[in-house]
């Protein structure tokens, strides 16, 4: 138990420095959020938004490794994958109150930090400096969405490859291949190939 | 490009008799996000600026930093990138959209992509200044920032689910369902480019569109 709590903190602490990146907090003011916050834990492979749900939550991981995918003709294709500090959760169904049309799924067991979207209006209601936080917040996640969405666009599957293994080496040995190839939109087949080749490559 | 200083004065309403009704479009869109004071909007009004362009006119080029959030009161704007030495078209304005560079505004990096009239046009333009001014004074208008930025992210998950899930015919019957007027007033090109698809592609599913029902089912 003491082991968790202080993973806890530590999860807390990570977040304060995540905020204060974008807008700084004094510990009093981070205080102020804590009523509103909620920790989540999950096995690995469990569903934490299925579809045709209304996504309740806005998730930032706290440990873990946690996938977001879609139905796509029978199959499953992954359109995030998200480690420690990250936010995911079912953006459109959250926002707009629909159904959703994606997966929210752990790999690893997981813990989140939550705020359900009753909460988050409240304190955006309540306290103006949130308010800020929250454009902070979103205008990065959308500036970083488009330049994700202008690489898909610009680069061949190899460079899209060779980019991601570069700047994601850590999440080569925590995912899965199916997901890494799914979420890279490269076949199995062609990602193994390119892997390969950057084995030679190195020997 | 002929850019007309601030709105207040009443003297550029002999310039543009059309203010009244555009200062409406752009409260029109507002009342979507929140809906703000006469006070509240009135100063967003203070800071706006009217700008009016030809036909194949470039608002902004590649590398420079977008300065402008634009509303499009009048007129037709494409967004798009080179690739190689083709045009890769990402976004088609009309009227009552917001257009601009978005991430080099929000990011105030170096813009890869070019912003286009298709028509003349005529939009209701702020700077990132003034922009952040508003936000300081009033907290609901960064209220309105803040939703107005989630809803361009959404609607760029938006598309991106849709370009997964539905293929070529299918995202094109989808774009022609939801934007008739579109595929009225935007050259074939444009078009093929923002879905994706080659022209030939783009022409002979337009084609499949025009013959009888029955005959569309059968594919």
């Amino acid at each position: 138990m003491g082991k968790q709590k202080s993973s806890y903190k530590t999860a807390l602490d990570g977040l304060h420095h995540y905020l204060s990146r974008y807008l700084p907090l004094s510990k009093a003011e981070f205080q102020l959020l804590l009523p509103y916050l909620e920790i989540r834990e999950y096995d690995k492979k469990v569903k934490v938004t299925r579809e045709g749900e209304v996504e309740r939550y806005f998730n930032i991981v706290a440990r873990g490794l946690v996938r977001k995918y879609l139905s796509v003709r029978g199959g499953e294709q992954t359109i995030q994958l998200a480690v420690e500090g990250h936010i995911i959760h079912s953006e459109l169904s959250f926002f707009y109150r629909t159904p959703s049309n994606s997966v929210v799924e752990t790999i690893e067991p997981t813990v989140f930090l939550s705020i359900s979207y009753d909460s988050l209006e409240q304190l955006y209601e309540q306290f103006p400096r949130i308010e800020r936080l929250g454009r902070l917040i979103v205008t990065d996640l959308f500036v970083k969405k488009d330049l994700h969405y202008f690489d898909q666009l610009r680069k061949s599957t190899r460079e899209r490859f060779l980019d991601y293994i570069r700047t994601h080496s850590h999440m080569l040995q925590r995912v899965p291949q199916k997901y890494l190839a799914s979420y890279l939109n490269i076949k199995p087949e062609t990602f193994s190939r390119l892997k390969h080749l950057i084995q030679q490559k190195k020997g | 490009m002929r850019q007309i200083g601030r709105l207040t004065p009443g003297f550029f309403l002999c310039l543009y008799p059309n203010l009244f009704r555009m200062l409406d479009a752009l409260r029109q869109y507002i009342s979507g996000f929140v809906s703000l004071t006469n006070e509240e909007f009135a100063s967003l009004a203070d800071m706006l600026v009217i700008r009016s362009f030809e036909k194949k006119e470039l608002l902004i080029r590649e590398g420079e930093v977008e300065n402008y959030l634009n509303f499009l009161v009048k007129g037709l704007a494409r967004k798009y990138f080179y690739k190689d030495k083709a045009e890769i078209i990402t976004q088609i304005a009309r009227e009552g959209e917001l257009i601009n560079s978005s991430a080099s505004f929000l990011s105030g990096t170096p813009s890869p992509y070019l912003v286009e009239t298709i028509e003349p046009s005529t939009f209701l333009s702020i700077t990132r200044q003034q922009l952040e001014k508003l936000y300081e004074n009033s907290p609901r208008i960064e209220r309105l920032g803040r939703i107005a930025i989630t809803h361009l992210f959404l609607q760029r998950e938006e598309w991106e689910h849709e370009c997964l899930r539905l293929d070529t015919r299918e995202r094109f019957l989808h774009f022609v369902q939801n934007n008739p007027d579109l595929m009225q007033r935007v050259p074939q090109k444009f078009l093929a480019s923002y879905l994706n698809m080659k022209p030939e592609t783009f022409s002979r599913l337009k084609h499949l569109l025009q013959r009888p029902r029955a005959t569309v089912r059968e594919k």
